[in-house]
């Protein structure tokens, strides 16, 4: 068997999230598996954060994938797989009633 | 045989052997290859660049300027028009992506250790583009000195630079960068298509903890003061190829003498310049913990705001020692 190709991406470092938010585009053309990885750093109070992650045909218009919805509440760290994502992959998500999250936000990749 | 005419007869050989080998014939290698980087294989060691932090990992403590360049990508070279593009070698290449934001840089490097001195030459088949842009109006068909005429095409001028560039340490901690910029348009959007080499050597993470400069997010961290960039040759045009989805890939070849610590020649497609009397500047002050430090860059930054994108075919990373 071929050896397995894969890469983590950080694809954000301490970011202080507040109301709606988007990861930057990222292609996965060549990617069976994904697993995004969400390290919360610091949050402000009892944030609620709401994450849906979303796949596109050109990385210009996004949609939702079915499945890969999330509601995260004071966990430190939350992972979820999603599959069938096509070659873009991004998170979109809210901080709810104005707070804030500073966070680490990883994707996971192997062919 | 006399030592000449093995080392020709050597030579031939490595041609040869070269020449019949579809992946390497592209290139002009010198005699040791120490990296050759087929993207269709993986990242091949090229990772985002990053800034130093302090012993807790805190990465708050990253200089502002350097904690954002981004995660290169393995892309397909996937268009909104006209779908998979693929790369010069096979389907994918490497992709550099900045943020949608002014002044923002990715940055992707490569970080070997030298086991010799002398010519180190980096070769690279790469495109540039502007991301496509779909709607806005009729003020989407203007940027800058551009407006749409069926041949050129706005999206050229939003794409600010692309650099490649050195980190080098040897001889008891005397380290320097050797670098070469291509800048395409301002942040007006004028047209420059102009190489540029810094005079100055890059600001550090020490220089910020010793309170010597303080730079702000998506300040330029090769060289922060546009004044100390000089133009090297006269302007060149490449091949944006009119439209962002678009891809011709362009040939480039640079050698550099780390026993002199001098810039020899940079050859962008059918340019070839001598590079050989461009200032090489070091630190004043001699760094610790990077002795031999062999590190290739690639960047890419926007001025006007929109993603700006450096795509590498494949990288050839060759010495003559």
């Amino acid at each position: 068997m071929t050896m397995r190709q894969s890469q983590t991406a950080v694809l954000e470092k301490n970011t202080t999230l507040h109301g709606t938010f988007a990861t930057e585009p990222f292609e996965v053309a060549w990617a069976r598996e994904a697993r995004w990885f969400l390290q919360i750093v610091d949050a402000d109070g009892d944030a609620t954060i709401t994450l849906s992650t979303q796949v596109s045909p050109d990385g210009l218009n996004w949609v939702d994938l079915p499945g890969g919805e999330r509601t995260i509440e004071g966990a430190a760290l939350t992972s979820w797989a999603v599959a069938d994502f096509g070659h873009w992959l991004r998170v979109q998500g809210r901080v709810a009633d104005g707070g804030a999250v500073k966070v680490r936000i990883y994707l996971a990749l192997k062919s | 045989m006399s030592s000449p005419e093995v080392s020709s007869l050597a030579e031939s050989f490595r041609e040869a052997l070269r020449a019949s080998d579809v992946r390497l014939s592209k290139f002009r290698p010198l005699p040791r290859l120490l990296a050759h980087d087929d993207f269709n294989s993986g990242t091949h060691g090229w990772t985002e660049l990053l800034g130093n932090y302090d012993g807790q990992g805190d990465l708050d403590t990253v200089d502002a300027h350097m904690r954002d360049f981004r995660p290169p990508q393995l892309s397909n070279c996937t268009f909104f028009d006209t779908g998979t593009h693929g790369a010069l070698t096979g389907t994918y290449a490497l992709k550099l992506a900045t943020r949608p934001y002014p002044g923002h840089t990715a940055t992707a490097i490569r970080r070997l250790t030298m086991s010799g001195r002398g010519l180190l030459q980096i070769e690279a088949y790469f495109t540039y583009k502007t991301e496509a842009n779909l709607g806005g109006g009729s003020a989407a068909d203007s940027f800058g000195v551009v407006t749409w005429d069926g041949n050129l095409h706005p999206s050229e001028a939003q794409f600010g630079a692309f650099t490649v560039a050195t980190d080098l340490c040897s001889d008891g901690g005397l380290r320097y960068h050797t670098v070469v910029r291509y800048q395409n348009a301002d942040a007006e959007g004028n047209l420059l298509r102009q190489l540029m080499y810094p005079v100055v050597p890059e600001p550090t993470p020490r220089e910020h903890q010793e309170g010597k400069i303080k730079l702000e997010y998506a300040a330029d961290f090769t060289a922060p003061n546009p004044e100390d960039w000089h133009a090297l040759d006269e302007p060149l045009e490449l091949c944006f190829n009119e439209v962002p989805t678009k891809v011709n890939w362009h040939y480039l070849r640079w050698v550099i003498d780390t026993a002199a610590r001098r810039n020899v020649e940079f050859q962008l497609n059918d340019r070839v310049t001598d590079m050989r009397d461009v200032p090489v500047p070091p630190y004043a002050e001699r760094y610790d913990s990077l002795e031999n430090l062999l590190n290739f860059y690639f960047s890419v930054r926007t001025l006007s705001g929109a993603r700006n994108f450096l795509y590498l075919d494949s990288v050839l990373i060759s010495v003559d020692w």
